[in-house]
């Protein structure tokens, strides 16, 4: 692998965002503290990355984040939409690609491991 | 607890993004007989004082310690196999964690997945920069994610094809310097 392979990605990847008409759909957002990891967090954002890749899904953005002192809940995901944010707790490598397919990709968010859902006004 | 090195590389680098550290620098070196494990970063550092106690596993069961287990665990890890673990820190300025571990120590953790450790929190670690240097006694393999950025503009790291671009060089950085074992 060269450097210069990134070039034709990026320009595929900009072009894929204009047919697409602007920024992320979904960010999914995963806790990697210390607990978190010691939970298996990072299987489970190894596991989203995963299914992200596999279905090839440009609208969606994951990233982690440390702690969220919620230890006992470990590993965390967030699922982060325009209108809500839904935090899943005791996330597995399975749940995690369930929250890909089931909420990222056609919007119903799972109806176990959800520890809170917040409604976001703008 | 800790099956792998890749692992215990995981709990130091969540440690450093714990210290909001914008640079982190990953090193994976064989030198001789030995494997040497370094991470370092421009971390908040370890309060004065406090160096001593970082080391001691009972010293981060107490309730919101900014310390995280990945230093305990990476000591006992490399002590019990004939090695040795350094800590440095400068409060501001950063932390710099290396580990020696004898390669072909029977006990020695395995490398683990590497690759799918370090990848994935180096792709969803956005305003983080990273250096993962590989070497051995002949060569030298380094990734810089600011030389990625440079070539591939907005495009996130977690692209699925710049993903799989960072899992590929990896592979082939582990492969040039002899960092793949049969365990």
């Amino acid at each position: 692998m060269k450097l210069e392979d990134l070039r034709k990605i990026r320009e595929r990847a900009e072009a894929e965002l204009r047919l697409r008409g602007g920024a992320a759909r979904v960010k999914i957002v995963v806790g990697m503290g210390t607990s978190g990891i010691a939970a298996g967090a990072r299987q489970v954002l190894r596991a989203i990355l995963d299914e992200v890749s596999r279905r090839n899904l440009r609208d969606v953005v994951v990233t982690q984040t440390g702690e969220k002192g919620l230890s006992a809940q470990e590993p965390i995901v967030e699922v982060h939409e325009p209108d809500r944010i839904t935090i899943y707790g005791e996330v597995d490598e399975a749940t995690a690609r369930r929250i890909v397919v089931e909420h990222a990709v056609n919007g119903r968010p799972l109806e176990d491991h959800v520890v809170e859902m917040r409604e976001v006004t703008r | 607890m800790i099956e792998d090195l890749a692992m215990h590389i995981a709990d130091l680098l969540a440690n450093s993004l714990r210290a909001e550290a914008r640079r982190i620098e990953v090193g994976l070196r064989r030198r001789g007989g030995d494997l040497v494990l370094e991470v370092a970063d421009d971390g908040a550092g370890i309060p004065e004082g406090e160096l001593g106690k970082v080391c001691d596993p009972f010293y981060t069961t107490k309730p919101r310690a900014k310390i995280g287990l990945g230093l305990p665990l990476l000591v006992q890890t490399a002590e019990e196999v004939g090695g040795e673990c350094r800590v440095e820190s400068s409060p501001g300025q950063g932390t710099r964690v290396a580990a020696r571990l004898p390669w072909d120590h029977p006990d020695r953790p395995p490398l683990g997945d590497l690759v799918g450790t370090l990848v994935p929190l180096i792709a969803a670690s956005p305003g983080v920069e990273f250096r993962v240097e590989l070497s051995d006694d002949r060569e030298t393999w380094r990734l810089s994610t600011r030389e990625v950025r440079e070539r591939i503009g907005d495009v996130p790291l977690t692209h699925p094809d710049v993903l799989l671009f960072l899992e590929r060089s990896l592979r082939e950085g582990m492969g040039r310097v002899g960092l793949k074992e049969e365990r």
